[in-house]
């Protein structure tokens, strides 16, 4: 379970035995969270740093109407901000989809082992920065394609990531949202939600049963929503390998 | 037309068939004193939540870009869509 973390910031930069050593000391403390709990809520002054280790979270904002808008899709190995203690008070609340595997890392676990291993403080500065580029790129999916794109964007990008952290067998991969959520994360209707996927299994891209999505044809889907992986900035895996190929330039990096 | 508020607005709704890219086909234009506001579809697919029911398929003006949720009935939308037609 712990591997997770592991796994993901080792897609970013190599770490020592020692370092995994650390990383391990670091989630000693798992609790299990049920589906649809809130985590941390608009308001509340954030003391420890959140990680999902197992299941789905995602961060959230709610309008006066009640209308909800996901922000971000949070996987195992995904730090809920990993240096929001510097923060007042949070600005949005985070919430599971699933039900989660956590830990609660206190801020000083933090600063202790960024201070001890510049590898693992680079590769948190890999995730903050990648938690960005995600921002971006759901930005730019949610105001500039049309929804059978923007979703099949969002199932390419779940799948690298889950890939990253070892959650996806023969492209399959556990996905828990109700359509509801994912029109609340894609901006959308329900019923255009349910219209897309639709669409997708006729087109024969996708198969959706029993919370389990499968990817039929990963080059297709890909090509259909012209899914580019660079903002995922993932290196040690079979995306990274391919990225260092379409960029020859760059291979010799890292 | 007059915009007054004690003036109840006319809502006409014409059959309309609308190519939603999936079985949802029948539809109604809503034309509220004389201007079209927004399509309503009905939801015929059977892999949706709740078949049968109506659902703003598009909104103009002030409807622009409101979620509404799906409707049972036709009047249950003509009643909503009047409540958001008199917010200014």
């Amino acid at each position: 379970m712990q591997q997770a973390l592991t796994r993901k910031l080792e897609s970013f930069e190599p770490l020592s035995d020692q370092a995994r050593w650390a990383l391990n000391g670091l989630t000693l403390k798992v609790r299990q969270v049920g589906a649809r709990q809130d985590l941390i809520q608009e308001g509340d002054k954030p003391d420890n740093v959140l990680l999902i280790l197992d299941g789905f979270a995602c961060r959230y904002k709610v309008l006066p109407d009640g209308q909800r808008q996901i922000m971000a899709l949070l996987v195992p190995g995904d730090f809920c901000d990993l240096n929001v203690f510097i923060l007042d008070e949070m600005d949005h609340s985070i919430g599971t989809i699933s039900t989660c595997q956590v830990v609660d890392i206190p801020r000083q676990a933090i600063d202790e082992i960024t201070v001890h291993h510049p590898s693992i403080a680079r590769a948190f500065w890999w995730c903050s920065l990648v938690d960005g580029a995600v921002l971006r790129e759901w930005l730019v999916n949610v105001g500039g394609r049309p929804p059978v794109q923007r979703i099949a964007h969002l199932l390419c990008e779940l799948l690298m990531r889950l890939e990253a952290v070892g959650r996806v067998t023969d492209n399959s991969y556990a996905f828990p949202l109700t359509q509801t959520e994912i029109a609340d994360t894609m901006g959308l209707s329900d019923v255009h939600v349910n219209r897309t996927l639709r669409e997708l299994r006729a087109l024969g891209l996708i198969h959706l049963k029993y919370r389990v999505l499968t990817i039929l044809d990963v080059e297709r889907l890909k090509a259909f929503c012209l899914f580019t992986p660079n903002y995922l900035h993932l290196r040690n895996t079979r995306w990274g390998e391919r990225r260092a190929l379409s960029w020859p330039g760059r291979a010799q990096e890292g | 037309m007059s915009e007054q508020g004690n003036v109840e607005t006319l809502i006409v709704l014409q059959p309309i068939a609308v190519d939603t890219a999936s079985p949802d086909r029948e539809g109604r234009l809503v034309i509220a004193n004389g201007l079209l506001v927004a399509v309503l579809v009905r939801l015929d697919g059977p892999e949706h939540d709740n078949p049968g029911s109506w659902f703003m398929e598009a909104g103009f003006g002030r409807l622009q870009g409101q979620r509404a949720p799906a409707f049972p009935a036709l009047e249950d939308a003509t009643r909503w869509l009047r409540r958001h037609l008199k917010r200014t």
